[in-house]
């Protein structure tokens, strides 16, 4: 056990003192003071208890909902496995310490020890959350409480975990070992669904989220099901006391819980090895698309190629950049991640047309906040450019291309695709805005806009791709690139400068284009389908030049761009 | 084919290559030879066009890859030791990006060939992720030997291949070397280092200590006549204080 002390703790110093070392930069400096006043200005700073309107989240309510969450997971866990975060090792403790002559035992203690380390930070943003929704106890207390809580679900999780992997791997004979906790698992399983059965009427004539679940706190709050939760109201009930007496009463069953989780984790260790290793494969596979995805979702690698689009060997070099990265398009999951944009487009949409529009007034809509959110954020999902390159940039830097014709060739990967589908949604939202009561402009105008929206959406597109593009050459620490990306406080704050830099940086780009269509306006008074169409033409000329010419600098900057040293 | 003149890089107050100058001329293969952290890499990055240095030049086929980095590169090929692949490119698409950018014409011609002698021929659909550690290098080897290049820099190229495939890639080499191909080789592996290369440049702490042919480098240090390269080696790139 002293040489897993020593690995946690000189790791620990080592982290500290890299981020000592860190400090010394004015930029990482910056990037740590503006995370560190996010996380205090969202979490820890102190609020006005009158302005929250009581202990709304630790009201019976929420606790109930709690307990019913806390069952789904933990059988979620049994039916569909668990991450088991706590089973994974990184590869360096695959390859020194599953070869040394270290009991599973140890090694499944030691793993116990590192999850703590991310169960009191959930603690502690737990702690300072429900403060917020007025908790009544003091923090350490509530703290503790909460670790509890945290502590039993993962030590519980990490248990299915094995038994699950143990089934698998040792089929009857790692059925017959657990059958014990097995029984347990399918009791629970039982009895609540029995609860749900008894009170299957009250729950379908439930009407809205509210009553939903009351019914389903009814129906679980009496036997036989509230038998079988019995043990989840022990480990849920100390975080939400009112009280400190109320508190004292209810933890020590709650710890009881957790020690049994603690005995049967220790003991259900026959396939420790196994579970450890899919854990840790499972976690490398997540982290290796967390850092390449640079994305708000997941990217995940190509497991087959799909039909390939030909490539003529003859023609400008760019042409070749550009269909690689169309082909990264199509082949990784990025268009997976504008699901989530869509599905808010589709709620918003509905919400603005409301009942008059209809079906149609929905789609148009619907179709105009896409495109818009695509503009907003479609850069920031869509990363098949530069941003993604840049892991390979010995190689970007070996072939005979020029910088800035792969600057271009980069930006426009992204920003063709992104308009061609903003000018699709345009037309839909065109042809089906037409009857719409709420739509009031004339058709003339909706023609000299729909005129203009390819000029204007691949301007805006191309300004807004060649900026993020740009800060992957400008400042490539600043933003996810390649495996060394940054975690913690100074990442948070990084991403924030940067994602305002990047607004900055469009606000400028916008100010000459503004300006020439204020001076338009002023001399030739408010423009009228034609001049409209014209007007938005030039603007979008005038910001395509100032990209032209910025993606030109840059191409200087990538020439000047290099790997980091080794070798 | 590639000359070198006075090159340094410079990492702040760091020093990874100090002053070198070599010539590699058309056929000739030159073993870039030295212990870790010598600044091997370092050079050839620079060759390559990678990474700028910080003073001297580097001519590749006349083309200086500063001044004309797109001529000179056109003429190269860098095959490094860890292989960079696009994970959403198959091995057939990747040659054919490679031929688009180098305006290989006749990659049809070309490619049955190519993956048959790099045993690639089974996988040319198949994406790098599907790909063993060996293939993923082979993969590299054929990108940098597509275009038919007159300089090849090759760092390590033999990570990862199996017997069969390092027997290939020697006579591969010494095909292209035969063929009029400027070749430089980085390799710790002395054996092959001694069958291959022509000229030996040895360096430590990014210093040249040795240039030239074996039986040059011996002449100049009669006490190492008579044995083998890699004493020679040892002997050369020891540390003060140390013994070969």
């Amino acid at each position: 056990m002293s040489a897993f002390l020593y690995l946690v703790s000189h790791s620990a110093r080592n982290r500290l003192t890299g981020l000592r070392t860190g400090l010394r930069s004015p930029r990482y400096l910056a990037a740590l003071a503006v995370g560190a006043f996010y996380i205090w200005a969202f979490l820890i700073r102190p609020v006005n208890r009158g302005t929250v309107g009581g202990p709304f989240l630790l009201g019976q309510p929420t606790e109930m909902i709690v307990t019913v969450l806390t069952v789904l997971t933990l059988m979620s866990s049994w039916i569909f496995g668990s991450d088991s975060t706590a089973l994974a090792f990184t590869p360096a403790e695959v390859s020194l310490l599953f070869p040394a002559p270290i009991s599973r035992r140890s090694l499944m203690s030691y793993k116990l020890f590192r999850s703590q380390i991310a169960v009191l930070i959930n603690s502690l943003i737990w702690v300072f959350v429900l403060r917020r929704g007025g908790s009544l106890l003091p923090g350490g207390i509530r703290a503790i409480a909460i670790w509890t809580l945290f502590s039993t679900l993962n030590l519980h999780r990490l248990g299915a975990a094995l038994v699950r992997t143990s089934w698998r791997e040792h089929s009857t004979a790692g059925l017959r070992r657990h059958r014990a906790s097995i029984a347990v698992f399918v009791l629970v399983g039982i009895a609540v669904a029995a609860g749900l059965v008894q009170h299957r009427t009250e729950l379908v004539s439930a009407f809205g989220a509210g009553s939903f679940f009351s019914a389903l706190g009814q129906a679980l709050a009496n036997p036989p099901a509230s038998w079988a939760l019995f043990p989840f109201h022990l480990v849920v009930a100390p975080t939400f006391a009112h009280s400190i007496p109320e508190w004292a009463r209810a933890i020590v069953p709650a710890l009881l819980v957790l020690a049994f989780h603690v005995w049967w984790v220790l003991r259900t260790d026959a396939a420790f090895e196994d579970a450890a290793i899919e854990a840790s494969a499972e976690r490398a596979r997540r982290l290796e698309a967390m850092k390449s995805r640079r994305t708000l979702g997941a990217t995940a690698k190509p497991r087959k190629a799909s039909s390939t689009i030909a490539l003529a060997a003859v023609g400008h070099p760019a042409i070749g950049i550009f269909w690689k990265n169309i082909l990264c398009l199509r082949r990784t999951a990025q268009l997976r991640l504008l699901i989530g944009p869509l599905a808010m487009s589709i709620i918003i949409g509905g919400a603005i047309a409301g009942e008059d529009g209809g079906a149609v007034g929905v789609i148009a809509a619907s179709s105009l906040m896409f495109a818009g959110l695509l503009i907003v954020f479609g850069g920031r999902l869509i990363r098949n450019d530069l941003r993604q390159d840049m892991q390979h940039l010995p190689l970007l830097k070996t072939l005979p291309v020029a910088p800035g014709d792969l600057m271009v060739a980069e930006v426009a990967s992204g920003a063709l695709p992104m308009a061609a589908l903003q000018l699709v949604l345009l037309l839909v939202a065109y042809a089906a805005s037409f009857g719409l009561p709420f739509i009031h402009l004339r058709n003339e105008t909706r023609i000299a806009l729909l005129a203009a929206a390819p000029f204007a959406v691949l301007a805006l597109n191309g300004a807004l791709l060649t900026i993020q593009n740009g800060t992957a050459v400008l400042f490539p620490t600043w933003i996810r690139l390649g495996p060394a990306a940054n975690t913690g406080v100074e990442a948070l704050g990084q991403n924030l400068l940067a994602s305002v830099a990047n607004l900055v940086s469009l606000a400028v780009a916008l100010i000459v284009p503004a300006i020439i269509a204020v001076g338009a306006i002023s001399v030739l008074g408010p423009p009228r389908a034609f001049t409209l169409t014209l007007l938005i033409i030039v603007a979008s000329a005038v910001l395509a030049a100032e990209t032209y010419f910025a993606l030109r600098l840059l191409g200087r900057a990538f020439a000047k761009a290099e790997p980091t040293l080794s070798g | 084919m590639i000359e070198v003149r006075d090159l340094a890089k410079l990492y702040g107050n760091f020093t990874a290559v100090r002053s070198l100058s070599f010539d590699v001329g058309v056929g000739e293969v030159l073993g870039l030879v030295g212990p870790n952290g010598a600044g091997k890499t370092t050079t050839l990055r620079s060759l390559a066009g990678i990474i700028a240095p910080s003073r001297g030049s580097v001519s590749i086929a006349g083309h200086d890859i500063q001044r004309e980095p797109i001529e000179a590169k056109r003429a190269l090929a860098f095959i490094p030791d860890e292989p960079h692949l696009f994970d959403y490119l198959s091995v057939e698409e990747h040659l054919r990006f490679i031929a688009r950018l180098y305006g290989v014409t006749d990659v049809d011609a070309r490619l049955p060939n190519l993956l048959d002698e790099l045993e690639l021929t089974e996988k040319r659909r198949s994406l790098p992720g599907e790909l063993s550690r060996g293939m993923r290098q082979k993969l590299a080897i054929a990108c940098g030997l597509l275009h038919s290049p007159s300089a090849l820099i090759l760092d390590e190229p033999l990570t990862g291949l199996d017997p069969a495939g390092i027997r290939r890639m020697r006579q591969t080499i010494s095909a292209r070397a035969a063929a009029g191909a400027a070749v430089i080789l980085s390799s710790h592996l002395l054996h092959l280092v001694e069958e291959l290369c022509t000229k030996l440049l040895i360096v430590r702490r990014g210093e040249c200590v040795a240039y030239g042919t074996i039986d040059d480098i011996i002449a100049r240090s009669p006490d190492l006549a008579g044995r083998t390269l890699e004493d020679v080696f040892l002997a050369l790139t020891a540390e003060s204080g140390q013994t070969a």
